[in-house]
């Protein structure tokens, strides 16, 4: 069957961040000094050429877009200024809006209105649920001199409505990411045998907690930053999805618990690197923070703000200061919940489920190809 | 006979003789010769220093033939002819032995054999050299008029050149309107001047230059003559025959535009152009392009129609050579087409781009006004269809890896070549000789590019094969320079090297007339009888006419029948008295 050339694709790329898809005439400088690029799945020339001529079936069967972490290097040899590293990102954006059958995510992409539409709904509906069933406001401080927070909002009320969320989140998520897996495998899916989905399943907690791949790029640097992003969210949703009970206490603990250890630490590395980044995007050196997408700002932006706030919520409660913790404590939800909501199953953050799950899918694919190739 | 001087040197050529070749032993196995005054050798013969010591030994020793062994006549025969001038001997009895090429290189594993070899040829050289006679050149005087044929682009600037030189300048042209295929070309790139423009301009200057007579409507047909006084009869728009006589013809007829065959790449659907209609829309739409009242969005272009073809038992006429100008011209109208409207979609289905030269900028300024280009193997050329109300053009992209894509497409542009012109009645007139492609062809490319076989006559522009506007004017100019060279010197000196009829043998039976290419042999009356006559200007020297003589009449001077045996002779003594 022949793919369809569907010129309308590109203007939706371009509305996605991609460069002038026409620069690029195809010598493929990008391809042979990309450091991840491979037999069979060879990027990002590949992608550009998908993107070029719209060809939508391909691009959504194609797992190069999450297999490249962006070093910026093919955009930094490419002669026509084509600018393939970016357009490459563009092309994961539409590949997240395309997976998500709600079409909220492409929405929310090409869309201010939508985007910043969205988060005021939900933090609204954070405030305003806070307004009419938040806990007694008391002043009285608990005998270490803490704040009474479990009485402003109970761990157990959060925690159920945690869960509840995490459940509508993850439907979101899971869903799109059926899809993608259904896509990406496309006709191959028919000929893997079932038992290296088994063999090889580590590998999928091994990219999600590492990002290994990313160590090929060269860049060493950028790799350690993402890795300490990584440590401060996995501890944070660990204690607060798990944990709730321990985490969320009105005892002021000793400065080395754990409880606050652990916080602090997944704090401070959540600030450093979402301050971090923020700066280098504005300074724009590296190849790979020259051009920001809205949605790159947003999401930064607002892992920076969840976790000021908390922070804040937790020196206003050791600190015995009732009001600004409980005032905090919203403000801080309110954020919090936008973000998870709109940015995991429809937004950047979405990449946390599709890179390893490709990185994963690629290593059962090459060890299909292995054992057919060496049967023969 | 009398006993000849001849100064006889055999050439080591830096060793590319002498290393096989043993040129001492073949100075020594002919200085006995009677006929022989000196023989010796020489490191480079061809050297001015070797030169200058021939030349004094000519004149010291009063030589009267000489014969040089050296490489081939292609090299250097005209190097020592000069050389023998210098030294004030006719450069007819000159001969030139080539030692190099037809001996000490391809004998170079047997050198005793190559030796003598060597002596062999030299021996025949040396004997066509004692029978060699002054000869001078034949002097024509030339008139100082021209015909230039086609009045296109190139035709009217050789014209407005030659008649600003003097000359007096006829222009023959078979379409009712000057200009050629500019005035159809609408805005060219690079610069996007306009064709019409470009003719209109010339033909002003044309019409209000005394010196050009411009017959539009008009066609030739007849010539007869030769280089420096040709008498051309050409039939005008109203039916009157007149009579031209210049002294040389420059022909500018141009090309054809190729035409598809039915089917070829969906050429008959409705929505399938050609290049220069599709330039037509463009230029003749206003805002938006539109195709049948319905407005075009999407446009795909397939490059090399009628171009690079393959020879096949089924297609024996194939074009295999590239047109040259359509890449440039489908890619400068990918421009205009974006600029016209950038919303238009347009893929560009090609083999290779091949916009060389300055014309690159018009590849660039193409992408960036929105082609995107796709490539195709000759193996799986893009197939054109009728699929619901569209055109659907399928082709196997190798950039995309080869898979086969399909486009949805509004129009479809053909980017047609360019074909040598009919012109048969023409082509039997002036007997130019045609490439394998059908254009007509050079004497060389690259050192004699606008000369043809027949002196005289010139040809430029894409009547020679396919060119862009600029390459075509180029060439028009370098016909100028050739022309005006010729005639304003007044005459021209013409080779003595031409066949000669014994009017005492010569019964006129026709062979010669019928062997001679070049038109050269008339028959005359000649006392009581009809004899065979040479028109020595238009003679090549090529030969045809000797062998066929059943009577032994007719002979090139230069290869007399008595020169020939006498080399056969000298070159199989050996044979016959073995030592």
């Amino acid at each position: 069957m022949a793919s369809k050339v569907d010129p309308n694709i590109t203007e939706k790329l371009r509305k996605l961040g991609a460069g002038d898809l026409n620069q690029c005439y195809h010598c493929g400088t990008c391809t042979a000094t990309c450091p991840l690029s491979e037999d069979g799945v060879s990027f990002p020339r590949k992608v550009l050429r998908n993107l070029q001529l719209g060809l939508k079936d391909r691009l959504m069967e194609s797992p190069e877009p999450w297999l490249c972490y962006y070093c910026g290097d093919c955009s930094e040899a490419c002669p026509q200024n084509a600018q393939p590293g970016e357009t490459v990102m563009a092309a994961r954006r539409y590949l997240t809006s395309a997976y998500d059958w709600t079409g909220l995510s492409f929405k929310m992409y090409t869309s201010k209105a939508w985007e910043f539409g969205a988060i005021l709904v939900l933090g609204l509906l954070v405030v305003l649920g806070f307004v009419f069933f938040h806990g007694p406001m008391t002043t009285e401080l608990t005998p270490g001199g803490g704040v009474q927070l479990n009485v402003f909002a109970p761990a157990e009320t959060i925690e159920l409505l945690d869960w509840t969320m995490g459940g509508v989140l993850s439907i979101f998520l899971l869903s799109n990411l059926f899809r993608m897996v259904w896509k990406v495998l496309g006709e191959d899916r028919k000929k893997i045998p079932l038992k290296f989905y088994f063999t090889e399943i580590l590998t999928l907690p091994a990219h999600f907690a590492t990002q290994k791949r990313w160590k090929d790029c060269e860049k060493p640097g950028m790799h350690r930053k993402h890795m300490m992003l990584v440590f401060g969210y996995v501890t944070m949703f660990i204690m607060i999805f798990g944990f709730l009970k321990w985490f969320q206490t009105d005892e002021v603990h000793p400065v080395w618990h754990p409880q606050r250890l652990l916080g602090y630490l997944a704090t401070a590395a959540l600030l450093y690197v979402t301050v971090d980044m923020m700066i280098s995007r504005r300074r724009k050196e590296l190849q790979m923070h020259k051009f920001s997408h809205s949605t790159d700002w947003l999401f930064l932006i607002l892992l920076f703000l969840t976790s000021l706030t908390g922070i804040l919520v937790h020196f206003f409660r050791v600190g015995g200061l009732p009001m600004p913790t409980y005032i905090m404590y919203v403000i801080h939800m309110a954020i919090l919940v936008p973000m998870l909501m709109i940015e995991v199953p429809f937004g950047k953050w979405s990449h946390l489920a599709y890179r390893p799950m490709v990185a994963y899918l690629h290593q059962v694919k090459k060890k299909a190809n292995e054992a057919a190739s060496s049967k023969k | 006979m009398k006993q000849r001087r001849i100064g006889v040197y055999i050439c080591h050529c830096g060793g590319n003789i002498s290393d096989y070749v043993n040129v001492q032993e073949v100075a020594d196995a002919v200085k006995n010769d009677p006929n022989v005054a000196i023989s010796r050798t020489h490191t480079f013969a061809c050297s001015d220093a070797s030169q200058q010591e021939m030349i004094d030994e000519i004149r010291e020793q009063n030589l009267d033939g000489l014969v040089i062994a050296s490489c081939s006549p292609k090299l250097h025969v005209f190097t020592f002819r000069g050389m023998a001038e210098r030294a004030d001997l006719n450069q007819y009895q000159y001969v030139h032995v080539n030692l190099r090429e037809q001996c000490s290189w391809v004998h170079g594993n047997d050198k005793a054999g190559a030796t003598a070899k060597g002596i062999n040829i030299l021996r025949a050289g040396i004997a066509k050299c004692a029978l060699t006679k002054p000869l001078t050149a034949i002097r024509v005087d030339t008139k100082p008029r021209v015909l230039i044929i086609g009045a296109g682009v190139a035709g009217m600037r050789a014209a407005i050149l030659l008649a600003d030189m003097g000359l007096s300048v006829f222009m023959v042209e078979k379409e009712k309107e000057a200009g050629g295929w500019a005035l159809h070309a609408g805005n060219m790139g690079p610069e996007n001047q306009n064709g019409t423009d470009i003719a209109a301009g010339l033909l002003k200057r044309i019409q209000a230059h005394e010196n050009i007579m411009l017959y539009t409507g008009a066609e030739v047909t007849g010539k007869s003559g030769s280089i420096g006084d040709f008498t051309v009869m050409a039939r005008l728009d109203n039916n009157e025959e007149v009579s031209l006589n210049v002294g040389a013809i420059v022909v500018t007829t141009g090309f054809s535009p190729y035409e598809p065959k039915e089917g070829e790449y969906g050429w008959g659907i409705p929505g399938v152009v050609s290049l220069l209609d599709f330039r037509r829309m463009v230029e003749q739409s206003n805002g938006k392009l539109q195709h049948n009242g319905k407005p075009v969005r999407t446009v795909s272009f397939i490059y090399c129609v009628g171009s690079r073809q393959k020879k096949k038992k089924d297609c024996p006429d194939a074009n295999t050579y590239c047109s040259r100008y359509c890449c440039s011209a489908a890619t400068h109208t990918a421009s205009q087409l974006g600029k016209l409207d950038p919303s238009v979609r347009q893929y560009h289905l090609f083999r290779d781009v091949r916009t060389y030269g300055a014309l690159e900028t018009v590849y660039e300024e193409s992408r960036r006004d929105g082609a995107i280009f796709l490539k195709w193997e000759p193996k799986n050329p893009p197939v054109v269809e009728q699929k619901g109300g569209q055109l659907s053009v399928t082709v196997k992209d190798t950039l995309s890896g080869g898979d086969e894509l399909e486009i949805g497409s509004d129009l479809v542009v053909l980017v047609n070549g360019m074909e040598p012109r009919e012109n048969d009645a023409l082509n039997d007139i002036l007997k130019i000789p045609e490439s394998k492609d059908g254009f007509y062809n050079e004497i060389h490319i690259k050192l004699r590019p606008v000369e043809t076989v027949i002196d005289g006559v010139f040809i430029a522009g894409a009547s020679q094969g396919p060119k862009t506007l600029a390459e075509s004017v180029a060439s028009s100019l370098a016909a100028v320079a050739k022309t005006g060279g010729l005639l304003k010197k007044g005459y021209v000196d013409l080779e003595p090297l031409v066949a000669k009829v014994n009017t005492d043998k010569c019964l006129w039976c026709d062979e010669c007339l019928k062997a001679c290419p070049y038109g050269a042999i008339e028959k005359i009356n000649f006392g009581e009888k009809e004899v065979a006559f040479v028109i020595e200007a238009m003679c090549k020297g090529e030969g045809g006419c000797v062998p066929v003589c059943p009577h032994d009449a007719i002979e090139i001077e230069g290869y007399r029948d008595d020169q020939i045996c006498a080399m056969i002779d000298a070159s199989i003594k050996e044979l016959e008295t073995p030592a």
